[in-house]
Order: C-alpha cells, then sequence, then structure tokens
C-alpha cells in the first residue's frame, strides 16, 4: 500500500511538473473573458505566413530525420556489431555534439565559414556561397544532422545488444552478413530504429535555437518571437499549440503502429559474445571514412572555436561576463540532475514493475514530455505559475528546475528502468520475505544494485539540464539566466572571440563529466588494432 | 565415409587462457547418429559452434564432407559455404517472420527458384506434420509445434549435416519422447548426419547410434550406445 501511495505521489508531482502546464496553455488559449473562443486559432490558421513557417518546419525535421537515419543506422550497426577498431572512442566522440546546446555547433560553423579561417585558403568566393547556404535552410540541416546523428546510433547499438545472437546465428548458416542484416536483425531493431526517426524528427521539428541562430524561420520561432518579442501571450499559445498536437499525433501514430514496440525498453540479451562482422580489405577504407566524418563533424567545429578563443583575455572576458551565468547553470543542473536521479528511479520502478495500472501512460507522457519543443513547455510553465499565489515558483529558480523535471524525466527514467531490468526479481521478494518494508528494501536492495544506473541518470541528468536552452530561455526570473541562454543573448552583439570562449567553457563543464563516465563505464581499454 | 573430422581441435574464450577444448580429435561418418553427451560446461555447445563455423579453433583443423572448412587461424570458411543445418537450445526462431516465412528464408538465400521455393515448403511442412500452419508467427505456436519449425527449416535446404544443440531441453516428458520419434523418422526418411549435444543420458541413449562422452575439454568415451558397458570402457581414449 505504502508504495502505491508512493509511487502514486511521484506521478502526480510529474504530473504538475509537466502535464498541468500544457493542459493549461492549451485550455487558456481558447478561452477569453471565461468564454470560449477560437480567435486565437484563427489568427494562426489563417495566415499565410504560418503555413510557410510550418512547411519550413517540415522541410527541416524531414531532411534532418531522413538524413540521421541514413547515416546514424549504419554507423550504430557498425559500432554495435563489428569489431572496428576503437570504436568506444569515436561513440563517444559523435554523441559530443548532443550533448552540447545545439547552436553552439551553429556558431563554430559561422564561425569557419566568417571568420577568414577558410577564405584565406579557399578564396573569398567560397567563403561567400558557403556562408549564404550555412544562413538558411542547408546549414540548419547540416548542424541538426550533427547533433541528432547520436540518437539512431546509440539506438541502434541499444536495440542490437537486444537481439538474441542465435537469431543471427540461424541466419549466418544459410546466409551471407548481407542477408543476415536485411532480414533478420533490420527487422528486429525496427523499433528502435523508428523510435529514434520519431525523436529526430520532433526534437528537430521543435529546435528553435539553430534556426534562429541562422537566421531560418520555423514554427517554433514563431512562438518564441510572439512570446518574447511582442508579449503576445494569445498568439504565442496559439502557435506554440500545434506543436503539441503535432508531438501528441506522431508518438501516437508510432505507438498505435508499433503496438508500443518502440517505446519498449530493450532487454538485453544473454551474455554469448554476438558474431562480429569482419570487414576484411575494406576495413581501412571504412575506418578512414569514419574518421574524417568525426572530424568533419565534431572536432573541427570544436577546433574552430578553440582557435577563435584562444588567448588569456577572451577567456578572462568570458569568465567577467558570463561567471555568474556558468557558476548558477552548475549549481541548476546539480540540483536538477539529483531531482531527476531520484523521480527517474521511481518512475522506471514503476515502468518496469508495472507497479500501478496506469505504468503506460505514465510512460507515455514522459516521453511526450521529452519530444514537445522547449519553447511549448515553457510557455506552459509561465502560463500555469505567473500569479500572485506562486510567484514562490515563478518568481525564483524553481520554475527552472520544474522545467528540467518536466522536460527529462523521460531519459533518467529509461536508463533507471533499463539498470532495473537487469536485477533479478527474487532480490526484492528475497528482502520481501526477510520482513523489508518497501522503502527499505528500495533503499537497502534495489538502489544499490541499480547504482550504475542511477549515476548514468545523474550524468544524463546533468549534461541536458546544462545544456537546455529553449524551457530555460522562457521561464528564468529576472537575473537567473544559465550559461546558454547569456551565451544565446550575447550573440547578438557579443565579439566572436568572447561567444567562442563561452562556448568552449560550456562544452568543458559538459564534456568533463560525461568523458568520466565514459570512462568508468570501459576501465579496461580493450585493445584493438586496424 | 567421414563426413565431419576434428583434428587436434583447441579452443579458448578471450584472455581466458584456460581451454574449453583441449586437443580434442573425432570422427563422423555419412548418416550417423553422434550424440555428445557431458555435463553443462564441459565444451559440449563449443563444438557444435566449432563445426558450424560461428568460432574459429585456436589450433588443429576440421573437415566437412572432404574440405578443409578451418585449420587454426588461417583457413576459415564461413557458415553459409559448410552445408550444416542447426537447431538450437531456444530454437531462434525468428520472431517477426511467419513459419512459412522462417522456412523460406534458407532457400531465399541458397538461390531456390520462388516456385520450387513453395513447393519445397509445402513439402516439408507435411513432413513434419505442420501444414496449414505457414501463416503463423512463432508467438502463436505450441512448443511442439515450434520444435517442428526449427527442425523444417533447419531441414529444408537438405544440409549434409543437421547439429542439434539440447533442443529438447525445458520440454515435458511426454513432448520430449513424441520429438525424439519426430527426429528419428525424420533421420530415417532423409537420412542426414546427426550431431547431437546433450546433457540428458536417457536422451543420449534413446537417440544415438554413437555417444561421445566428454569432460572438462576432452572426450573421455567414444562408445557404441548398444554395446554392453564393459566393452564400452574398452573404447576410452584417454
Amino acid at each position: 500500500m505504502r508504495k502505491r501511495i508512493f509511487l502514486t505521489s511521484v506521478v502526480i508531482l510529474l504530473m504538475i511538473a509537466g502535464l498541468l502546464p500544457v493542459l493549461f496553455m492549451l485550455a487558456k488559449s481558447v478561452t477569453a473573458d471565461g468564454c470560449l473562443t477560437l480567435a486565437a486559432y484563427k489568427g494562426v490558421l489563417t495566415s499565410r505566413r504560418q503555413w510557410v513557417l510550418m512547411g519550413h518546419s517540415m522541410a527541416l525535421a524531414s531532411l534532418v530525420t531522413v538524413l540521421t537515419l541514413v547515416a546514424g543506422v549504419p554507423l550504430g550497426i557498425l559500432f554495435g556489431k563489428t569489431d572496428f577498431p576503437f570504436r568506444r572512442l569515436f561513440v563517444f566522440l559523435f554523441v559530443i555534439p548532443l550533448l552540447i546546446s545545439p547552436y553552439i555547433i551553429a556558431v563554430s560553423w559561422s564561425d569557419l565559414f566568417g571568420g577568414g579561417f577558410l577564405a584565406g585558403v579557399l578564396g573569398p568566393h567560397f567563403t561567400t556561397v558557403a556562408t549564404r547556404l550555412l544562413f538558411g535552410l542547408p546549414g540548419c540541416v547540416l548542424v541538426l544532422f550533427s547533433t541528432f546523428l547520436p540518437i539512431p546510433m546509440v539506438l541502434t547499438m541499444v536495440f542490437l545488444k537486444s537481439v538474441n545472437p542465435r537469431l543471427e546465428e540461424a541466419g549466418r548458416l544459410v546466409s551471407g552478413w548481407r542477408g543476415v542484416l536485411k532480414n533478420i536483425t533490420i527487422p528486429l531493431i525496427l523499433p528502435g530504429i523508428l523510435l529514434s526517426a520519431m525523436l529526430v524528427f520532433l526534437l528537430s521539428f521543435g529546435e528553435f535555437g539553430v534556426p534562429n541562430f541562422l537566421r531560418y524561420n520555423v514554427f517554433p520561432v514563431e512562438s518564441f518571437t510572439q512570446f518574447s518579442a511582442f508579449y503576445n501571450f494569445k498568439a504565442a499559445t496559439a502557435a506554440a499549440a500545434p506543436l503539441a498536437v503535432l508531438t501528441l499525433v506522431v508518438l501516437a501514430a508510432e505507438f498505435y503502429l508499433l503496438r508500443g514496440r518502440g517505446t519498449e525498453i530493450p532487454s538485453f540479451s544473454d551474455s554469448s559474445i554476438p558474431l562480429p562482422i569482419n570487414f576484411g580489405k575494406y576495413r581501412k577504407i571504412l575506418f578512414f571514412s569514419v574518421a574524417l566524418a568525426v572530424f568533419l563533424l565534431v572536432i573541427m567545429p570544436l577546433a574552430v572555436l578553440l582557435i577563435q578563443s584562444a588567448g588569456f583575455d577572451s577567456y578572462a572576458e568570458a569568465f567577467r561576463k558570463g561567471g555568474d551565468s556558468l557558476l548558477r547553470s552548475l549549481l541548476y543542473a546539480v540540483f536538477g540532475a539529483t531531482l531527476l536521479t531520484i523521480f527517474g528511479f521511481f518512475t522506471g520502478y514503476l515502468i518496469r514493475t508495472r507497479a500501478l495500472r496506469f505504468w503506460r501512460s505514465v510512460d507515455f507522457v514522459t516521453i511526450f514530455l521529452f519530444a514537445l519543443p522547449g519553447t511549448v513547455l515553457g510557455i506552459g510553465l509561465v502560463t500555469l505559475w505567473n500569479r500572485p499565489l506562486t510567484n514562490f515558483i515563478y518568481a525564483t529558480p524553481l520554475i527552472i528546475i520544474l522545467g528540467y523535471l518536466a522536460r527529462y524525466t523521460a531519459l533518467t527514467s529509461r536508463i533507471s528502468a533499463a539498470y532495473l531490468g537487469q536485477i533479478p526479481g527474487s532480490m526484492e521478494e528475497a528482502a520481501r520475505i526477510a520482513g523489508a518494508g518497501w522503502f527499505r528494501r528500495m533503499a537497502l536492495i534495489v538502489a544499490p544494485l541499480a547504482k550504475n544506473g542511477l549515476f548514468a541518470g545523474w550524468i544524463a541528468g546533468y549534461v541536458f539540464s546544462l545544456r537546455d536552452t529553449a524551457v530555460t530561455m522562457l521561464v528564468y526570473p529576472a537575473g537567473h539566466d544559465t550559461l546558454p541562454v547569456r551565451i544565446f543573448t550575447l550573440m547578438a552583439n557579443g565579439s566572436p572571440r568572447l561567444i567562442a570562449a563561452l562556448c568552449i567553457i560550456m562544452v568543458a563543464v559538459t564534456i568533463i563529466p560525461a568523458g568520466i563516465l565514459w570512462m568508468v563505464s570501459n576501465p579496461v581499454q580493450e585493445k584493438e588494432t586496424i | 565415409m567421414k563426413i565431419i573430422e576434428l583434428n587436434r581441435v583447441s579452443k579458448s574464450y578471450g584472455s581466458n587462457t584456460a581451454k574449453v577444448l583441449s586437443d580434442i580429435s573425432m570422427e563422423i561418418n555419412r548418416g550417423e547418429r553422434i550424440v555428445i553427451l557431458g555435463p553443462s560446461g564441459c565444451g559440449k555447445t563449443t563444438i557444435l559452434r566449432l563445426i558450424a563455423g560461428f568460432i574459429a579453433p585456436d589450433s588443429g583443423s576440421i573437415s566437412i564432407g572432404g574440405h578443409l572448412a578451418a585449420a587454426g587461424k588461417r583457413i576459415f570458411l564461413p557458415p553459409e559455404k559448410r552445408n550444416i543445418g542447426m537447431v538450437f537450445q531456444d530454437l531462434a526462431l525468428w520472431p517477426h517472420l511467419t513459419v512459412r516465412g522462417n522456412i523460406e528464408f534458407p532457400l531465399k538465400s541458397g538461390g531456390v527458384p520462388k516456385k520450387k521455393r513453395s513447393e519445397k515448403i509445402e513439402e516439408i511442412l507435411e513432413l513434419v506434420g505442420m501444414k496449414g500452419l505457414g501463416g503463423r508467427k512463432p508467438g502463436e505456436l505450441s512448443g511442439g509445434q515450434r520444435q517442428r519449425v526449427a527442425l523444417a527449416r533447419a531441414l529444408a535446404p537438405e544440409p549434409a549435416v543437421l547439429l542439434m544443440d539440447e533442443p529438447l531441453s525445458g520440454l515435458d516428458v511426454e513432448l520430449n519422447t513424441r520429438i525424439r520419434k519426430e527426429i528419428l523418422r525424420l533421420h530415417e526418411k532423409l537420412g542426414f548426419t546427426l550431431l547431437y549435444v546433450t546433457h540428458d543420458r536417457e536422451e543420449a541413449f534413446s537417440i544415438a547410434t554413437r555417444i561421445v562422452v566428454i569432460s572438462k575439454g576432452g572426450i573421455n568415451r567414444d562408445k557404441n550406445p548398444g554395446l554392453p558397458e564393459t566393452e564400452t570402457g574398452q573404447q576410452e581414449r584417454n
């Protein structure tokens, strides 16, 4: 009974943090002076400009989805199924753009083409053309492609681990690897591929930082502009509502088509080593192709920022202008990650053990909130909490933390659930027979056994709280901005050297903990040769 | 006539220097029903995986049908080129394919034309008593039916050798007996060579024309189950 009451309380708190603001926002958008009205929607839906923006968003999201799938799934297979040299290092490098605010990569590409780096080598004509391409759809596609490429790559790797190696061996008796991958492996991991496609589509669709910086007008920018520039709350809400509805429709369609298999947490198959694919003579060509891709998409953009920001003065100025924001970012990220770990642990437990009847709905809502554009969630939070009675939330960093909790619980709950799935149910049952109550079992048996999952969840919570721009940008109270928000606002008139230095600081405080996690999870380096 | 020959084969996994198999030699004749009997972890499954081509031996050689299939790390014939069928312990039926799809995949991979494939599928389904159930997915079948599909899939491309890795573990006694009879019937009808792994003595004696007893990575005894125990003792290799 205690278990049910506690888990229900956790769910209610999550709903208050995430779902209630969105529902409140939707309700408010269809009322005016206490009466039901669709005036705001009429304005949005009858405007030609809105439809053009929607078309831009669709084009951007579709292109990014297709390209990330085309490159990400083969990379996932390459790193998850073969004896490819230095694959763990490659995975880590490819994941870096996902861990940092996407506009940082946009800034570096802009510096590369506009900062005179290439003008001397390739001539001014090339840089003019490249800059024209960067500031528009191709540039947005490039930046979001490198940002979201790790999603299909990592999900492919995760789902590959859940494939029973015997199923592939049965195929290998009669067919080469190409036939096995095409007819057995890929159909088996299709739910994971579709899940990644859906996530990339929704995240690209909801992204506003990169299109805003690269001056490509998309739908989420509209609601942000209406809200922050014109403070036209009705129009902003009405512009945000289609994004919420679209997210819900895409998620529901995916859920219906796959009967929930896409959002199922994969159980890892038995411990026997799966058959690695050997590339023979193509091994070296493949290695250099992947190394070139990682250089172009990850190392070069970061190197440009490093070169641009070189010098003590840049960093001194960066700390002077952004030091307080950096401290706040770290503080909020640590606090947010801790709360996310706790909530994620109990939600993960609820989903894994199906302890409450509505576990599937809880899972669905957390994924919905993760996929929902940050601007929509931000507007929802402001709508709900901006009133005198709840000023202790609205006017304090609590509202930022609530935003993190709403948006990123899906990550920590899924990580926890995956780790909890590795613990035999008999462990908890044995403690129960020994007379331990539920809280005691959680504290002394389940949590210690899932400590690696808690650690991984904390790091994920920290990284994603730290990189958040969309929610924080809309909800931060005066004097409580975070570093990504400070960089974003400084980008309008700050010097490129200062912006680059701030970006490098941002990357460092994000990557270092992720790097530690990577090292802790791979204590023994594999001996790999080309 | 020899169809499989293992010559001083050794195998260890990863950095573990302890050998799972140590200098194993074995000859299997065409049409024989060999059962490898031994406790868990003694290396029975490793022998099957070496013959199937899922792993390569550290040293020694394996010949199949008179051709060298593996010799140390130098020569290695991939599994699909060995003309071998296998029934796995967990059956490994592809859950996303129907019964028909499961049986069709090996035939399609082997380049069998569509018309001939359909005929072959119907023929094999009838042979294993699964006629009319080709449209079902593995998840919609009973335990016994799944066993039959696994057998049908393995036998469809007419392999020279059928490997079976504890395929009856986990079945109730009645079903176990029924499937055993089924295997013997199919063997008699199709004449393939059977290499069967189990830790169950009764199962071994009911299936085998010859039993190879394995323990701690080496062959302990190689005997004819029809012979009295005193005589089999004389067949001990070490």
